[in-house]
């Protein structure tokens, strides 16, 4: 499917480009007053819902957040500034989740991006046959809910009910006796993987949408050239895919660092595994304090942020290349 | 790269797809296989079970967990297939507005977008909490609805302006010369070629509010609206201290069969979506 | 069954007569009470629908599935009720949440005539865990107790008297010389704050010195020769792995496995060890021989002078105080926890009764032939700390005890009290 058509419209919509277009001005404004008018009127209500959403809650829980205010003891709810984030600030466990999260993300991402590019490589290039069948599996993992996943691997590697410690157990380290939730490494191991497998699909897709944007050409004459498979992929196929792998991994990184689900299922925080999402978790909903849990809340949301705006302005990731522009 | 292969790359290419089916397929096959064990055969160590049982269906399906797991699968299928409803109808018609029109501020409307799927949904779960019960949409489905639109409008926005992009559009100006209105051309001219974009759009959306587990759990607290990943914490075993291994690996494998299903139909319209159009056969 | 519900309804009937004949004809439709449950094996339900037909049309409960652990269960109900949930008539509800929920004026007041006969007969430590501030503000229903379980065969190898008292440290030095493993709740989770108690109480201190204080002035009681006892027994057992490579990540169910398998020795846990291994013979996984080698005892005492202070659980009945129904909610309370429905509980689901008269039921004794043991347990039973604030103190227990390998006599103690301490006092996050 071609979009060189759009792309031409798209060029000649630009504002004050041609003379033609500024004689058509006068007449044309009433039509570009309705344009305008009809264009939020139908983009109105998704603007609106998304912003309600989320806008008035992240408001709301900076509010909370200046509060000393506990779900059981409405009574003492009191206004106190930015204590609530000094105390968390000073607080070594919160730098210890954040430690994890960045951990976590960091593992996540630059594995993901290695085996999903594999697996993107493998769907490019497979023949017909098997294209179906390598895109099927490859979109199981994308499918499934997180929270089985989290099981599927809790129960493969659980002292009791695992059988991976039985079947690994030639493998220097492990041998039926290995806890794997007893400590922080292997514990955070079994999260990872949990997590690889089921977001890989995603990054891989991601990719296989840049890859797809490789002149086929380009390629093709570096094969003459007598370029070796690892030359060409360097030189012909990662610089002409640059935008879609940065877009890729910011999006990973984003979600990544929100990891909540495999955390509470297999662990709960236990050894040292605690990450942001689930720390505001605790707070907030499981003792119930609103007013710290809020504060945790908003800061994981300036986390988001702040990586988000580290991508664009330092490594300039371009996000418009994401929608294919 | 249709031609036929050499009896090397046949081989290569076999082995390679044993290897993605493995990874892709392990866990799931593996809970599969928790899910056929008996309570008490669950620490043997084995993949299989030894004995095959179906008793761990039977307790979620007509047994004790039965009101607890089918409710549970009634909501998550419910509010996941409206939020998705919503979604689309939404997105499809912010997309086109998008796409096809000129008007200030469709910049602003794709980065709200963006930042909205960027969002964590830990960050909103305590203040909607605390309005749900105040306006009494607290545990029901719409409680859910609502902040699963945060999940899925800003892809499904994102997913359908790429796919609206690739439609041309001169089939609607013909239509407009033809003297229709501009709703009129968008509805005769451009929706059933935008069908198929919609409809990749849609899936991904539902997996995204199938997916949900932060919301579930915290905005719910009875049969009336908890989905399935939240009631997956309910069940129990045969006391309050017994693991309910067998009843969650079941839960976990009826609630994977539509994905499956879903993915095995309609695996090239995903990929197609999730790739934005850009993928060959 | 018949001689039962008769029974049931002859108790409902005075009930109803003593209080709300008016009620009764008043409103053509009966009332819908609706009781959140925790998790059990059906048992709740059919006690709710046996009294809803011994009603006679006075009311209907319903039941409502709570989560499965407690800590989940009491966040639950605490949400609802502090946005005053009209829908919440009846609880079910681990007893070291009653004084969380008790304090802010959550439960709906105990009325004195109720408070007489549901008090009657019922075992120590059940009332104890019933009570906030001297005053009732649950119904008893089911007590829980933690019993020493052997296998007499090692037992027997290592010399161990078992008819007399054991001390952790006999049972400790059967553990090493007989190389086998110790199944405790080592897991980061609830069951490791009732281990801790347990071993609190038994040394003769206590976990909280002044539960009842607000957040700012609450005391613990760690660093003193009990709470040091308590670190020295479970820093011994984690240390030297004699819990084996799992005790981290052990709960109930995860110790049950331990004992069952190869290296089974002593156990402490819950009577569902008993109906949970029968089953597994049942199924033809275990074998005969492994049951008939279980053999249980009091739990082991910490100072082999004084008898120990058994784990307390199990589930009270609070009314919430929201409720528009108070009364009724009342009324199916009591018809709850007769002692003939706290029998068949005991009998059918494992959980034992908080009343001393259903010990005597023949059902129950042919089920559980350790509810004598049970019954002289819960008598010695000692609730975990009973104050607004368990939640925390709990959590942060939890946060400083485990693992229990890192657990040391000499600097545990203090670094929990600290902790807990200032996170009472809003200055640590949990």
């Amino acid at each position: 499917m071609s979009t060189d058509a759009t792309r031409e419209r798209g060029r000649h919509r630009d504002p004050g480009a041609t003379d033609a277009e500024r004689q058509a001005k006068a007449a044309h404004s009433d039509r570009t007053r309705a344009e305008a008018r009809l264009g939020w009127y139908l983009a109105g209500p998704a603007f609106v819902i998304m912003l309600a959403v989320t806008l008035y809650p992240i408001l709301q829980a900076f509010y909370d957040s200046l509060f000393r205010y506990r779900l059981t003891t409405p009574d003492d709810k009191a206004f106190i500034w930015f204590e609530n984030y000094w105390v968390i600030l000073r607080d070594g466990l919160f730098w210890q989740s954040v430690g994890v999260t960045l951990f976590i993300t960091v593992v996540t991402v630059i594995v993901e991006l290695i085996l999903g590019f594999a697996l993107a490589l493998v769907m490019h290039r497979a023949i017909r046959r098997l294209r179906g069948l390598l895109r099927t599996a490859i979109l199981v993992p994308y499918g499934i809910i997180t929270v089985v996943s989290a099981f599927a691997w809790f129960y493969a590697f659980d002292i009791n009910s695992g059988y991976v410690n039985h079947w690994f157990d030639w493998v220097p380290g492990i041998s039926p006796d290995l806890n794997w939730f007893a400590q922080t490494g292997t514990s955070l191991f079994v999260i990872i993987a949990s997590e690889i497998w089921k977001t890989t699909p995603f990054i891989s897709l991601l990719l296989l949408s840049g890859l797809a944007q490789v002149p086929t050409d380009l390629e093709e004459a570096a094969e003459v050239d007598g370029a070796t498979a690892w030359q060409r992929f360097q030189r012909v196929i990662i610089p002409n895919m640059k935008a879609a792998i940065m877009v890729a991994v910011l999006f990973r990184a984003l979600d990544a660092f929100r990891i909540f689900d495999n955390v509470f299922i297999m662990t709960n925080g236990a050894n040292g595994t605690t990450v942001l999402s689930l720390l505001a978790y605790k707070t907030s909903i499981g003792r119930l304090e609103i007013g710290l849990g809020s504060a945790i809340s908003v800061l994981l949301f300036l986390c988001v942020i702040l990586i988000c705006w580290i991508a664009i302005k330092l490594f300039k990731v371009d996000l418009a290349s994401a929608r294919g522009e | 790269m249709t031609g036929t292969l050499t009896g090397r790359q046949r081989f290569w290419w076999a082995v390679i797809t044993v290897l993605v089916l493995l990874w892709a397929l392990f866990p799931v096959v593996s809970i599969f296989a928790t899910s056929f064990k008996l309570p008490s055969q669950l620490n043997l160590g084995l993949f299989w079970p030894k004995t095959w049982t179906t008793s761990n269906y039977e307790q979620i399906l007509v047994g004790d967990a039965k009101t607890l797991f089918l409710s549970a699968l009634r909501n998550s299928i419910g509010i996941s297939l409206i939020a998705t409803a919503i979604a689309v109808v939404l997105a499809t018609l912010a997309a086109y507005a998008i796409g096809r029109l000129d008007f200030p501020g469709k910049r602003l409307i794709l980065t709200a977008a963006l930042g909205v799927s960027i969002f964590p949904a830990i960050s909103i779960v305590t203040p909607l909490f605390n309005l749900w019960r105040n306006i009494g949409l607290y545990d029901t489905w719409l409680g859910l609805i609502i902040p699963y639109l945060s999940l899925t409008l800003p892809i499904s926005i994102w997913t359908l302006a790429a796919f609206f992009r690739q439609i041309p559009w001169e089939l609607e100006q013909a239509a407009q010369v033809d003297g229709a209105t501009s709703w009129q051309a968008f509805r005769k001219a451009i929706v059933p070629l935008a069908a198929p974009g919609v409809f990749t759009t849609a899936l991904i959306a539902f997996f995204i509010a199938w997916n949900d587990f932060v919301y579930g759990i915290s905005l719910t607290s009875t049969d009336r609206a908890r989905p399935v990943p939240a009631a997956l914490a309910f069940f129990t075993g045969a006391s309050q201290f017994e693991e309910p291994t067998g009843a969650i690996s079941a839960a976990a494998v009826v609630v994977t069969i539509p994905v499956v299903i879903l993915v095995l139909l309609f695996q090239r319209q995903i990929v197609a979506g999730l790739t934005q159009g850009a993928v060959k056969g | 069954m018949r001689r039962r519900t008769r029974l049931v309804s002859t108790a409902v009937a005075i009930a109803v007569v003593g209080g709300l004949a008016a009620c009764g004809d008043s409103g053509s439709s009966a009332p819908t009470l609706t009781w959140y449950i925790n998790p059990d094996d059906g048992g709740q339900a059919q006690i709710a629908q046996e009294c809803t037909e011994a009603a006679g049309g006075a009311y209907s409960i319903e039941t409502s599935v709570l989560p499965r652990d407690a800590s989940s269960q009491r966040e639950q109900l605490a949400r609802r009720l502090a946005a005053k949930d009209s829908s919440i008539d009846l609880m079910s509800l681990d007893p070291p949440f009653i004084p969380e929920l008790a304090e802010p004026g959550f439960l709906a007041p105990v009325p004195d005539d109720v408070k007489e006969r549901v008090t009657q007969d019922v075992v120590a430590g059940a009332l104890a865990g019933a009570t906030w501030k001297d005053e009732l503000v649950t119904v008893p229903f089911w007590a829980n107790t933690q019993l020493l379980w052997y296998r007499k065969s090692v037992a027997a190898a290592a010399g161990l008297d078992m008819t007399q008292p054991v001390t952790w440290d006999q049972i400790i030095d059967a553990v090493r010389t007989q190389d086998v493993y110790l199944a405790v709740q080592g897991a980061k989770a609830e069951s490791l704050t009732v281990w801790i108690n347990a071993l609190v109480a038994s040394a003769g201190g206590e976990i909280v010195v002044n539960p009842t204080a607000d957040a700012e002035h609450i005391e613990l009681g760690l660093e003193s020769d009990a709470g040091r006892e308590a670190a020295r027994i479970i820093g011994t057992i984690g240390k030297e792995g004699l819990g084996g490579p799992g005790l981290p990540t052990e709960d109930e169910n995860a110790g049950l496995s331990v004992f069952q398998g190869d290296k089974g020795s002593f156990m402490v846990n819950w009577p569902f060890v008993w109906s949970a291994t029968k089953a597994g013979v049942e199924d033809g996984t275990l074998t005969q021989a492994l049951l008939d080698d279980i053999g249980w005892a009091l739990y082991p005492r910490v100072d082999a002078g004084a008898p120990p202070g058994t784990p307390y659980g199990g589930i009270n009945l609070g009314v919430g105080a929201f409720s528009k129904h108070t009364d009724l909610a009342y009324e199916a309370a009591e018809c709850i926890v007769t002692p003939e429905h706290q029998a068949y509980y005991f009998s059918t689901n494992g959980n034992p009764a908080s009343n001393t008269a259903a010990y005597s039921d023949a059902a129950v004794l042919e089920a559980y032939p350790m509810a004598p043991v049970i019954r002289d347990s819960l008598e010695l039973a000692v609730p975990r700390p009973q104050t607004p604030y368990y939640n925390d103190v709990s959590i942060g227990l939890q946060e400083t005890w485990h693992p229990p390998s890192s657990v040391d006599p000499d600097s545990t103690p203090q670094r929990s009290t600290d902790f807990i301490t200032a996170v009472l006092r809003g200055e640590r996050l949990l």
